[in-house]
């Protein structure tokens, strides 16, 4: 079998697990015990109040037909629509608040991969490599250490810390360094990048001028750092431990030995064989932590006051904001089933040996 | 923050905003508990008590230029009855409980379009004509749901095709007569309104409001801390009672200051006890009376508000909440000087007493099951109430329950000794002393005939129950708005017959506090609550 007929295999066999994955949400949301109805009216309001709502949602519809309008409204293209928040904000378009939210998560997420790979791995390499040195001892145990503190603890540790630096570090003031922000707290500015001019080349739109500003996007990079840091200081620890193990398990087996003896210079050896192997058990556990990029961490999120879609999925789960909390659903099942094809997809780049069976 | 359109938004941070641009005809200034007009010039309400006519104000006008008349009241009224968006429509019809306008309903319960009974006589004269008299109409009225806003904006009733699209309406293009005007919400980020310079009251001295959306304590009191907030909340972890500084006022509230803080500042202070009671109640023929008075003697208030809130709560003595009492905050201080079992400590020799008079001893003790909710506080307070009990011839048990399982069972009288709150709509001494009524507790008959508190109080045959019942009874054939003085009278009654018998054991009220930094000056806020305060008044200076 090819590459390509496998992936469209793969994209094939999702399908099923895609209808499944809703099919469940639709079943604990919608049959679970959270009554929208009750969130939305507060312990104050009469019979008809309820009936009247829930005529306007369609809740008194039989549950199968619920069932079906979901479904079509979800998969078949030409009607798709995620509708509109029941709870959360009454009315406004899934859409919008998903535009509103997603950018968020989305720059905190992306930082707090990023931060992880660039430190996690080449401590974990290094470690590896020089095992069972002091520098080893010191990497590892800093690693075990990151991993162990819980998430919420280092927020509010860290918040604490950087509220007083100027105790902690002797006039050392956080929010004037470099760059000046008012707040530890809060949403970071997203708009240092937009589109000032399009082009249009038929039917095609082209971005032809680009605003960018280095202080907002330096202001924004700030704002989210500590977040970021806690959020992927867990990753980190994983990242360190597992690079170290798989750069100790090639650097020991018998090829690398050979190569020695050839008289291979050990920067090739390190660079071309040690590296691209012990990459292998690394791509899971980075495409697995991915799953952070758009789910967020409802903690962190909340206590660095960023309120992104981890938080906004946690409110419309607690008060039964089905179209808000089945439209997330949706869009986590997909990301986390491309994010699967993608993961087998690099195994078989990274390593030939992988099967297409 | 779920949406600023005022009959849609149920909570109390969208109704903080919707405040600052919208406005009805009455209102409660800075959140205490007098109400006062605000876009009603004055009214008259006819002989039946059932028919209002409101003069309004002349020469107001809506943000978008328009100038406010009856007719813009009419829709508003209509939309809040009428309208799918609404979620605050018994406000206003079939509730004898709220206002009760009369109208016409179609099979479905849904109120026939225009048969709503709100009539524009002029430009500025409203009729509102009731289904059952309303003794509270002038409060119901102040809730942000009656806010007006100008005819045919959105079209979600019958006859408007509407000028903008109700999500917008919602969510970023509301249009009020309040003393700010919309500026942006992001939601879970911040919001902003700004001054209205063409507002027909006092036009604001601040340039602009701006909320901070943060729901985390620790984001909080960083956000607060670092200077950001002029007016702010303290989570109870960073809370130190020793810190505040403050003197009661007439209303019972606590004015003074708060600091320093951590940053070195030391902050003006506020705290204002709210229109909420917590308590413990017994089913009254299954506990008898000398165990129930002993529970009220070793009940010390003052101590379990300390653990269990660093004293963030106001010791509660009777139902009816201090800031509502009638007469102000002396007149309640005379009343509870009477209270009739141990006040601020735990007279464990009282309680023998009694318990020893029934009977009831160590070695042969009376066993009692105290149902709480699923709430460490009312856990706390329970474990408190039995090491204090222990020895004297009461065994507590404790047991928690689901909220929806302890109203079941109260309703089936199965619940010896529980704990619930109580929160007032409006200051109205009724509004929560219904529930005593003896024959209204009465569990056999609920819900359907009776919604009293789960006492079974009308099986007793004490002196008490017969107070209380008249009492009732007199507040409620003089229900014309001018008796308030016998009906309060009437209320104070009942008050004393509930320490009688000590059927209810009010534990605390509600202390909302907020603190601001030194530059803001601005009017203490009351009873109702911080979110009923306009910020047009306040002003900075920086």
């Amino acid at each position: 079998m090819s590459r390509w007929r496998y992936l469209l295999r793969r994209v094939l066999l999702s399908i099923p697990v895609i209808v499944f994955g809703l099919t469940i949400t639709f079943v604990i949301v919608r049959m679970g015990p959270i009554d929208p109805v009750s969130a939305i009216l507060g312990p104050e309001a009469g019979a008809a109040q309820r009936t009247r709502i829930e005529e306007r949602l369609g809740l008194n519809q039989p549950l199968w037909e619920q069932y079906i309008d979901f479904m079509t409204d979800m998969l078949v293209p030409w009607s798709f629509d995620l509708g509109q928040s029941w709870v959360i904000q009454p009315g406004t378009d899934v859409t919008a608040l998903l535009s509103s939210y997603a950018p968020r998560t989305l720059w905190l997420g992306f930082w707090s991969i990023l931060i992880p790979i660039f430190v996690g791995i080449p401590l974990g390499f290094y470690a590896g490599l020089n095992s069972n040195s002091w520098g080893d001892y010191l990497a590892s145990f800093g690693g075990i250490v990151w991993r162990a503190m819980p998430n919420f603890w280092l927020a509010i540790m860290l918040l604490a810390f950087l509220r007083l630096s100027d105790k902690f570090l002797f006039g050392f003031r956080w929010d004037t360094f470099i760059v000046e922000i008012d707040s530890l707290v809060g949403q970071p500015p997203l708009d240092f990048i937009a589109v000032t001019d399009w082009v249009s080349l038929g039917i095609i739109s082209i971005p032809v001028g680009i605003y960018f500003s280095a202080t907002t996007f330096l202001a924004s990079f700030k704002q989210i750092l500590p977040a970021a840091i806690v959020l992927g200081s867990s990753l980190m620890g994983n990242e360190l431990r597992i690079s170290r193990t798989a750069v100790l398990e090639t650097i020991n087996s018998n090829y690398v030995e050979t190569a020695k003896a050839k008289g291979l210079r050990s920067r090739v050896i390190v660079w071309k064989h040690v590296f691209r192997n012990a990459l292998i058990p690394l791509v899971p556990v980075i495409t697995n932590e991915a799953f952070v990029l758009i789910g967020g961490s409802v903690i962190v999120e909340v206590i660095f006051g960023i309120n992104g879609l981890g938080y906004l999925f946690y409110q419309g789960a607690i008060q039964g904001d089905f179209p808000l909390v089945s439209s997330l659903m949706f869009i986590f099942i997909l990301v986390i089933v491309s994010i699967n094809i993608l993961q087998d997809f690099l195994y078989t780049i990274l390593d030939p040996r992988v099967g297409y069976q | 923050m779920t949406s600023l359109d005022p009959i849609q938004s149920t909570d109390t941070e969208s109704g903080r905003v919707i405040r600052q641009m919208y406005e009805p005809l009455t209102h409660f200034p800075n959140g205490t508990t007098d109400v006062t007009n605000q876009l009603a010039e004055g009214y008259e309400l006819s002989d039946d008590g059932l028919t209002y006519t409101f003069e309004l104000k002349e020469g107001v006008q809506f943000h978008n230029g328009e100038e406010m008349t009856a007719d813009d009241f009419v829709y508003s009224f209509r939309r809040l009855a009428e309208s799918t968006n609404s979620e605050r429509g018994n406000f206003i019809v079939g509730s004898p409980t709220f206002l009760n306008v009369s109208a016409e309903f179609d099979d479905e319960g849904g109120v026939v379009p225009e048969s709503l009974a709100v009539e524009a006589v002029d430009d500025y004269t409203l009729e509102i004509t009731l289904e059952t008299q309303a003794p509270s109409a002038l409060e119901i009225l102040s809730y942000d749901a009656f806010s007006v806003v100008p005819e045919g904006i959105v079209g979600d009733i019958e006859g408007y095709d509407g000028e903008i699209d109700h999500s917008e309406f919602s969510s970023s293009e509301p249009v009020g007569t309040g003393p700010f005007e919309f500026e942006t919400w992001e939601s879970d980020a911040e919001a902003e309104v700004v001054r209205f310079d063409d507002y027909h009251g006092s036009v604001a001295n601040v340039d602009a409001v701006h909320w901070q959306i943060i729901e985390d304590d620790e984001a909080q009191y960083t956000y607060a801390i670092e200077g950001n907030a002029d007016i702010f909340e303290l989570p109870t972890a960073q809370y130190e009672s020793s810190l505040v500084d403050a003197e009661t006022d007439d209303r019972g509230r606590e004015i003074g200051t708060y600091g320093p803080m951590e940053n070195g500042e030391t902050v003006d202070y506020v705290g204002a006890p709210q229109l909420s009671t917590y308590y413990f109640a017994f089913n009254v023929p299954s506990v008898p009376r000398p165990v129930r008075q002993a529970i009220a003697y070793v009940m010390n208030r003052e101590t379990l508000i300390q653990t269990l809130f660093e004293g963030r709560g106001q010791e509660a003595y009777t139902f009816t909440p201090s800031a509502m009492w009638p007469g102000g905050n002396d007149a309640y201080e005379d009343f509870i000087a009477d209270y009739p079992y141990s006040r601020d400590e735990a007279d464990r020799e009282s309680a023998r007493e009694v318990l020893e008079e029934a009977g009831y001893t160590e070695d042969d003790p009376y066993e009692l099951t105290l149902t709480t909710y699923e709430s460490d506080v009312f856990q706390e307070a329970g474990r408190e109430l039995r090491d204090q009990l222990s020895g004297l011839g009461v065994e507590l048990s404790l047991e928690q329950s689901p909220f929806a399982t302890l109203i079941e069972r109260g309703e089936s009288g199965d619940l010896e000794f529980y704990s619930l709150g109580w929160t007032w709509s409006w200051p109205d001494l009724g509004y929560g002393l219904f529930g005593f009524e003896p024959e209204n507790t009465d569990t056999s008959r609920m819900p359907e005939e009776t919604n009293g508190y789960y006492l079974d109080w009308h099986q007793a045959d004490t002196d008490a129950v017969e107070k209380a019942q008249s009492a009732w009874e007199r507040a409620s054939s003089n229900s014309d708005p001018e008796d308030e003085d016998v009906r309060n009278e009437a209320y104070i009654e009942m008050e004393e017959a509930v320490w009688d018998d000590a059927v209810c054991l009010p534990l605390y009220h509600d202390l909302q506090e907020l603190f601001y930094y030194d530059h803001v000056d601005i009017e203490p806020f009351g009873a109702m609550g911080e979110y009923f305060q306009v910020y047009n008044d306040v002003t900075l200076d920086e």
